[in-house]
């Protein structure tokens, strides 16, 4: 008797996190108190792996099968489909079976991009700066919400307060750890210098409009801007396809939804995370190959192992390449298999070292990378075309579909004595017909806006127009 | 042998001897309790650098063999690894491993009798990140250049692979805010009598320092452990001197002043305004349960009070979580320091719930998890 213990990286975010998994019956989370990124500590969604990596099983049609039947069969109808072939990965996996993924979507790959950005601010966006920078910085501008969407910041940005750091929050509600909060409509109250930094939020669904306004404030300031995105790998991912041809996640809406894309391949995502369940349903072929529970129902799941069995490269927020800590390659030749090739891991992993520029995979050491300045971007902010809206704060559950513990809404006092809501009852929230009634939590919210860390199924991407009542 | 012996000892086997803490004589006992079916598995650390290391659960011998050496970076603890899961099992422990495990005992979710406690003395441990930023900063030396550490005369030595060794005092690297972990600065337990037989380098004199381990027996068990190695052939022992004896109790009197010092320092009374100290200091909780996770006395479930309690969507200024947490540890927190180690947003929760437990257990008269006494708590009587 030996514990299978693996060191591996938590794929709840692109923040890096570093732990064990301790399988003894059932899985078990230890603490990597060694790792670079959180010295061990890890948000809600870290405590919660033991629940997503839960055992699945390769399925053809419903029917269970061997991985190799179900890769074999998804290549089948792979083939058969072809012209009408869309390959969705967002980088929630090693930059090894990224780099496979390419050679196989060839044209038709969808990733996290976010289209019609300008491409002078891709390195910008997509290579943030070291947690450190983060520390040493005078000023920082939040345009997200650290508690709910990347938790373990918050202690990077603790340690810059406590170094005097001033903090300003632009968001829908007061966070606890500034000394500014602005509303985002009022963002023009907000007051840059060359020593501040912004912190942003950028993900696959994220509004183009918004982040070139936020790219724009800090151009204009002289400011510092760093992004923090969602998936184990999606700096890795980013830096992988650097130059490749690739779609955003609105391009594969609108392709399924004009019946162009009829077959869909998911490498280690998750469709329904990212867009509504009618597009999902016009689809002829639904192919996850996946190491844990998708939350769409597909026609094949290709089962591979968990990520924490994985062996490969994932590169995080800050840039910092790390190796996880264990052997597995299944995925790879799952891939091989669709591809009809099979793929070396030891010559994708020079690839990725050589897309970097290392020799060696270094946890302690972060490469250097090119932060090349951007031009000018014409930005403008959008008002609330809506008097109240549902505001969804897009969380590590929220990405790999996995229930969390609050299906409730957070609304403002005032809201609250306005609607005469009572202790205890619930909310009333309707939108285009549909209508929910949800529980609710008071905090400091602006007013008119409920926040959700939770799809409700009444959305209509991050912001919906909606209507309270009793 | 039986309770209450001292004597000094070795591993009979050079390399253990060699990588040993001091004497190897711990691996050697723990192999040989193995080897011999004393127990079914043990419990080590696994290095995987001077920095990091995992406790695991096995079988294999030269697993057990490979673990010799201490690591005074890795902050694990081992008594919630072992517990609900019926073994019987040897494996080293520091003092407040010993408490968890006794704890976890009282709460019968350990069987004790099945369970082989080797103690370890223990002047404390560091975080391993604080640890790599106190070798850049303070010692100015790349933390992987590190080839070993020892402890000496109040000094952190640490040796590169130069064979150069970098001494700056423990007094001077905890002024500065690195060394060890706060929760170690004021520990109570310098020496593990609470296990079945405490281990250390103190005490030990002459030609024999650094190759020798200092033991003390305290149980049947712990005479059991010790002559079982002995008669396996895996470990020397001879008595110890009068003067080694004398200095061993000096040392654990100064490190236990040492330690009220401290105490005294961190738990300044709170005048004014406590409500107010524990809501900020709890203000960026992001409710991941990490600390309920880890706590080595704490023995529910997923079903519990401090979880039932209490529920996301409330929206009091301290969660009721919280609050029955600093109840219901008041009397059973060991002050192990885990909890604060774990908190994604850096709350200093060991000093949270020892602001509770430092009254509350001074009052009582009780210290969980040096003896066998019932918790308190486990007594109140209600008035009819
Ligand atoms: C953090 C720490 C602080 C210590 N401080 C003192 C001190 O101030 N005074 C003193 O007399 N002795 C101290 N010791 C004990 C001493 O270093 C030796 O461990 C002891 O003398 C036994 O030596 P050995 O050669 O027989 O042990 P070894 O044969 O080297 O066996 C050591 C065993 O301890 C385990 N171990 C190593 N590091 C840890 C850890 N961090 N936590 C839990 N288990 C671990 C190993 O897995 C191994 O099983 C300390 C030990 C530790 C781990
Ligand atoms: S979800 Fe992100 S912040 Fe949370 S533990 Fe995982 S990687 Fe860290
Ligand atoms: S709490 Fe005490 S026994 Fe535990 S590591 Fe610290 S000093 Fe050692
Ligand atoms: S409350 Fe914290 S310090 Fe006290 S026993 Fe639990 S983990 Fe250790
Ligand atoms: S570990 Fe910290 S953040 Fe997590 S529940 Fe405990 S106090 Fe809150």
């Amino acid at each position: 008797m030996t514990d299978n213990v693996y060191s591996t990286i938590c794929p709840g975010c692109n923040f890096g996190c570093g732990l064990y998994i301790r399988e003894n019956g059932a899985l078990e989370v230890d603490f990597r108190k060694s790792s670079p990124a959180n010295a061990g500590k890890l948000c809600r969604f870290g405590m919660s792996l033991p629940k997503i990596f839960a055992p699945i099983r390769p399925m053809v049609d419903g029917k269970e099968t061997t991985l190799e039947e179900a890769a074999k069969e998804a290549a089948k109808r792979i083939s058969a489909s072809k012209g009408s072939v869309g390959f969705l990965s967002l980088g929630n996996t090693t930059s090894e079976e990224l780099l496979a993924i390419q050679k196989i979507a060839e044209s038709s790959l969808y990733t996290g991009m976010v289209a019609g950005l300008p491409e002078d601010t891709y390195q910008t966006l997509n290579i943030g700066i070291p947690y450190s920078e983060i520390e040493a910085a005078k000023h920082i501008v939040l345009f997200m919400d650290p508690y709910e969407q990347y938790p373990l910041i918050v202690r990077r940005l603790l340690f810059a307060k406590n170094k005097g750091a001033k903090i300003s929050a632009v968001w829908w509600k007061d966070l606890p750890l500034a000394d500014e909060n602005i509303r985002p409509l009022d963002v023009s109250k907000l007051a840059l210098s060359k020593d501040s930094l912004i912190i942003a939020d950028y993900n696959p669904l994220s509004d183009t409009e918004q982040v070139k306004s936020v790219l724009a404030l800090a151009k204009n300031a002289g400011a510092r801007i760093t992004f923090l995105k969602p998936f184990a790998n999606s700096t890795g991912a980013y830096l992988m396809a650097k130059g490749i041809k690739q779609k955003s996640i609105s391009q594969l809406v609108e392709d399924i939804n004009n019946g162009a894309i009829k077959t869909l391949f998911c490498l280690e995502s998750d469709p329904s995370a990212l867009f509504p369940s009618e597009t999902l349903a016009k689809l002829s072929n639904l192919i996850i190959q996946a190491g844990q529970q998708p939350s769409s129902k597909a026609n094949i799941v290709i089962a591979n192992e968990p990520l924490y069995k994985k062996k490969g490269t994932l590169i995080n927020n800050e840039g910092r390449a790390q190796s996880l800590g264990c052997a597995g390659t299944d995925g790879l030749d799952a891939l091989g298999i669709i591809a009809g090739a099979k793929f070396d891991f030891d010559t994708l992993n020079e690839s990725v070292k050589k897309a970097i520029g290392i020799t060696t995979v270094d946890e302690f050491t972060i490469p250097k990378y090119d932060r090349p300045a951007y031009g000018a971007i014409q930005a403008s902010i959008k008002s609330l075309d809506t008097k109240t809206a549902l505001v969804s704060v897009y969380n590590p559950f929220m990405w790999s579909g996995l229930a969390d513990d609050n299906d409730f809404v957070e609304l403002n006092q005032r809201s609250v004595q306005a609607l005469k809501l009572m202790k205890g009852a619930t909310v009333k929230i309707s939108s285009n017909g549909s209508a929910i009634e949800k529980k609710f939590r008071v905090a400091p919210v602006q007013d008119n806006i409920l926040l959700a860390g939770k799809r409700f199924g009444i959305e209509k991407g991050i912001i919906t127009p909606v209507e309270l009542s009793r | 042998m039986q309770k209450g012996e001292m004597y000094v000892g070795w591993s009979t086997k050079e390399e253990v001897r060699k990588r040993g803490g001091s004497g190897g004589l711990v691996t050697s006992m723990l192999a040989a309790a193995l080897e011999k079916k004393l127990v079914d598995a043990v419990v080590v650390l696994k290095k995987i650098n001077e920095f990091e290391a995992v406790p695991i659960i096995t079988s294999d011998v030269n697993e057990v063999l490979n673990s010799a050496g201490s690591l005074h970076s890795v902050p694990s603890h081992f008594a919630k690894l072992i517990a609900n899961r019926n073994l019987k099992v040897a494996l080293p422990a520091k003092g407040c491993d010993v408490r968890g495990i006794i704890e976890q005992g009282k709460r019968n979710a350990i069987n004790l009798d099945n369970t082989f406690i080797v103690g370890l003395n223990c002047g404390g441990s560091m975080h391993p990140v604080v640890t790599r930023e106190m070798l850049e900063v303070m010692y100015k030396i790349k933390p992987e250049d590190v080839h070993g550490e020892e402890i000496e005369k109040g000094k952190l030595i640490f040796e590169t692979k130069d064979g150069k060794e970098h001494a700056i005092t423990i007094d001077e690297l905890e002024e500065k805010g690195f060394g060890r972990r706060e929760s170690c600065r004021y520990c109570t337990i310098k020496v593990p009598n609470n296990s079945d037989i405490a281990c250390g380098n103190w005490g030990v004199t002459g030609d024999l320092v650094g190759k020798a381990t200092f033991v003390e027996i305290n149980s049947e068990k712990g005479a059991k452990l010790l002559q079982n190695a002995i008669d396996a052939g895996y470990v020397q022992v001879q008595k110890p001197d009068d003067k080694g004896i004398a200095m061993r109790g000096k040392i654990k009197g100064v490190m236990e002043e040492l330690g009220k010092k401290w105490k005294g320092k961190i738990f300044v009374p709170i005048e004014t305004g406590r409500l107010e100290y524990f809501r900020k200091e709890l203000e960026h909780c992001i409710d991941c349960g990490a600390c309920k996770t880890v706590c080595p006395t704490c023995s529910c479930g997923d079903i519990s009070k401090c979880t039932q309690y209490h529920s996301r969507g409330d929206a009091y200024k301290m969660s009721m979580y919280h609050l029955v947490r600093f109840l219901h540890l008041a009397d059973a927190c060991i002050g192990c320091g885990q909890c604060s180690d774990v908190c994604p947003v850096d709350i200093p929760l060991t000093r949270l719930y020892r602001r509770f437990a430092n009254p509350v257990q001074e009052q009582l008269k009780y210290e969980p998890g040096m003896d066998m006494q019932k918790p308190p708590y486990f007594e109140v009587k209600l008035n009819e």
